[in-house]
């Protein structure tokens, strides 16, 4: 029995244009339920699109994005925030409502799709924040948390509810590496429950003992994704 | 001579020079037209949304409240003194000359047409448009800038239900409260003001009769269309001002400029069309 596909680029062609730095030819990559994919990048290639094609934020110049078998460019606007909000994502950089408190960014989403109590999506953060190193949940503005401490806060919010597809972009940056098993611990519950997730880093740094989480790799050469390991 | 001057002219303003410089004049003002016509389409758009319950998810109902209480309740004090000030000028002055004149009658409807109808709305929309519309364009410009509506967007957030609606509708009703917190402070500031200086101002009861007896369902369309629409016409165009930024730190002051002088036109146009439609 096949797992249902999650997220599917078929022939995604973009040529660089600010914000991104980075043109992508011809990119074909698919993740089903319960995968973690894992593409490689160059070093210091921020302004990567990957992420933002995947959430359909960017409409590519050729080929077409799927998200759960529904292309990007088929979707009403309300219907493709809905679909964004079954996403869950650390971002490469910035990513924070700066007149929020961390708290409020963190369970941003989840108190907007969903009607859940905020005592039930509390509770839940927290327990994520307890797992990956916080005493409580941050709750101070953005502008007063540290890097490390705003990328795991990241991971908390990215993983918040059931997300689907998980988008992780440098996910360790500037997190020591021995932080890495919490955070594929978690995704790995994430997946046994049939999300999806791609994480996206320059090189193994930090993954050298959890290369076995990767059901599959690619490698970003010149404007093409490589598969590394299928 | 003549001949010169005929081929001078010709030379410097050729037919394909005055096409230009008249499809310059035309075109800003084409420019200018589709500018209104788009921020009175999101006008209409946000009427509509805000209608359906579907679009005040908890998340926009707080970003509402939080708007309300900025632009209503923080403001009710400096709208407060502003409308004691006016009492004290306008109704004790009105008081006086119309007592003086034999014509105390004509309170009613003298007050109820400048306070109610001209007045109130359009001092309320002006400290609004000053104190809170610039702080919405500057505040929507910065969060532009630094990828926060983008971040937005990602989670599913859609900035025009996220951002924009609430603040328009916060910024219509918060006009309009604050409208009627003007009319009454005046009116009271003003009776009392007129006592205290020995203004023929009558009992309490006959001046209130006055004024409600002036009352006409149209000054109560009036009012209702200078602020809800008003403020709307302000919380569009403050929001799609601050949004337009893209670049550069520097858009974000010439944003909020833009903002004020175009919601200051509407409040101008607005007020004067429907004056001129209710009254005559």
């Amino acid at each position: 029995m096949t797992s249902a596909s999650i997220l599917h680029l078929d022939r995604v062609s973009l040529a660089a244009q600010l914000p991104y730095a980075q043109d992508l030819t011809e990119i074909t990559l698919e993740l089903c339920a319960g995968e973690l994919g894992l593409v490689l990048v160059p070093p210091h290639s921020d302004g990567f699109p990957l992420a933002d094609l995947a959430e359909g934020l960017v409409t590519p110049d050729s080929g077409s994005i799927k998200f759960e078998d529904m292309d990007w460019e088929d979707m009403l606007p309300d219907q493709a925030a809905a679909a964004r909000g079954r996403i869950g994502r650390v971002f490469e950089k910035r990513g924070w409502i700066s007149n929020l408190d961390m708290d409020e960014n963190i369970t941003l989403a989840e108190r907007h799709h969903t009607t859940r109590p905020l005592a039930e999506i509390e509770v839940e953060a927290l327990t994520l924040a307890k797992r990956f190193g916080f005493d409580d949940l941050p709750r101070v503005r953005p502008a007063l948390l540290r890097g490390g401490d705003l990328r795991r806060a990241a991971w908390i919010r990215a993983l918040l509810g059931a997300p689907t597809l998980i988008l992780l972009e440098h996910p360790l940056r500037e997190i020591p590496s021995a932080n890495a098993a919490q955070l594929l611990d978690t995704v790995q519950a994430a997946r046994t429950r049939g999300a999806a997730a791609l994480w996206i880093a320059e090189s193994f740094q930090g993954l050298e003992n959890h290369r076995e989480h990767f059901s599959r790799v690619w490698k970003l050469e010149g404007a093409r994704l490589a598969a590394a390991k299928e | 001579m003549e001949k010169w001057t005929r081929a001078a002219v010709r030379d410097i303003l050729s037919a394909a020079d005055i096409m230009s410089f008249l499809g310059t004049i035309g075109g800003s003002w084409v420019e200018k037209g589709r500018t209104w016509r788009r921020i009175v389409a999101t006008v209409w758009s946000v009427a509509l949304t805000a209608c359906l319950p579907r679009y005040w998810p908890r998340t926009t109902r707080n970003v509402f409240v939080r708007q309300i209480l900025f632009t209503a309740v923080e403001a009710s004090k400096f709208i407060a003194l502003v409308a004691f000030m006016v009492g004290l000028s306008v109704v004790v002055q009105s008081q006086y000359w119309l007592t003086k004149l034999g014509q105390s009658h004509l309170l009613g409807p003298v007050l109820v047409m400048v306070i109610v109808r001209e007045l109130g709305p359009l001092l309320v929309n002006f400290i609004i448009i000053g104190r809170s519309g610039t702080a919405m364009a500057i505040e929507l410009g910065n969060m532009k800038l630094s990828g926060e509506v983008r971040a937005l967007d990602a989670q599913g957030l859609d900035p025009f239900t996220y951002l924009v609606l609430p603040r328009v509708a916060g910024a219509a009703v918060s006009v309009f409260c604050l409208t009627i917190i003007f009319i009454v402070v005046s009116f009271i500031s003003g009776y009392f003001c007129g006592l205290l200086m020995g203004a023929n101002t009558g009992h309490p009861s006959l001046f209130i009769k006055s004024i409600f007896e002036a009352v006409q369902q149209a000054d109560v369309l009036n009012v209702l269309i200078k602020t809800l629409v008003c403020g709307a016409m302000t919380g569009v165009i403050c929001c799609t001002e601050g949004l337009s930024v893209s670049t550069a730190t520097t858009e974000v002051p010439q944003a909020a400029t833009r903002a004020v002088v175009r919601s200051t036109a509407a409040l101008f146009i607005i007020s004067a069309i429907v004056s001129l439609v209710t009254y005559l």
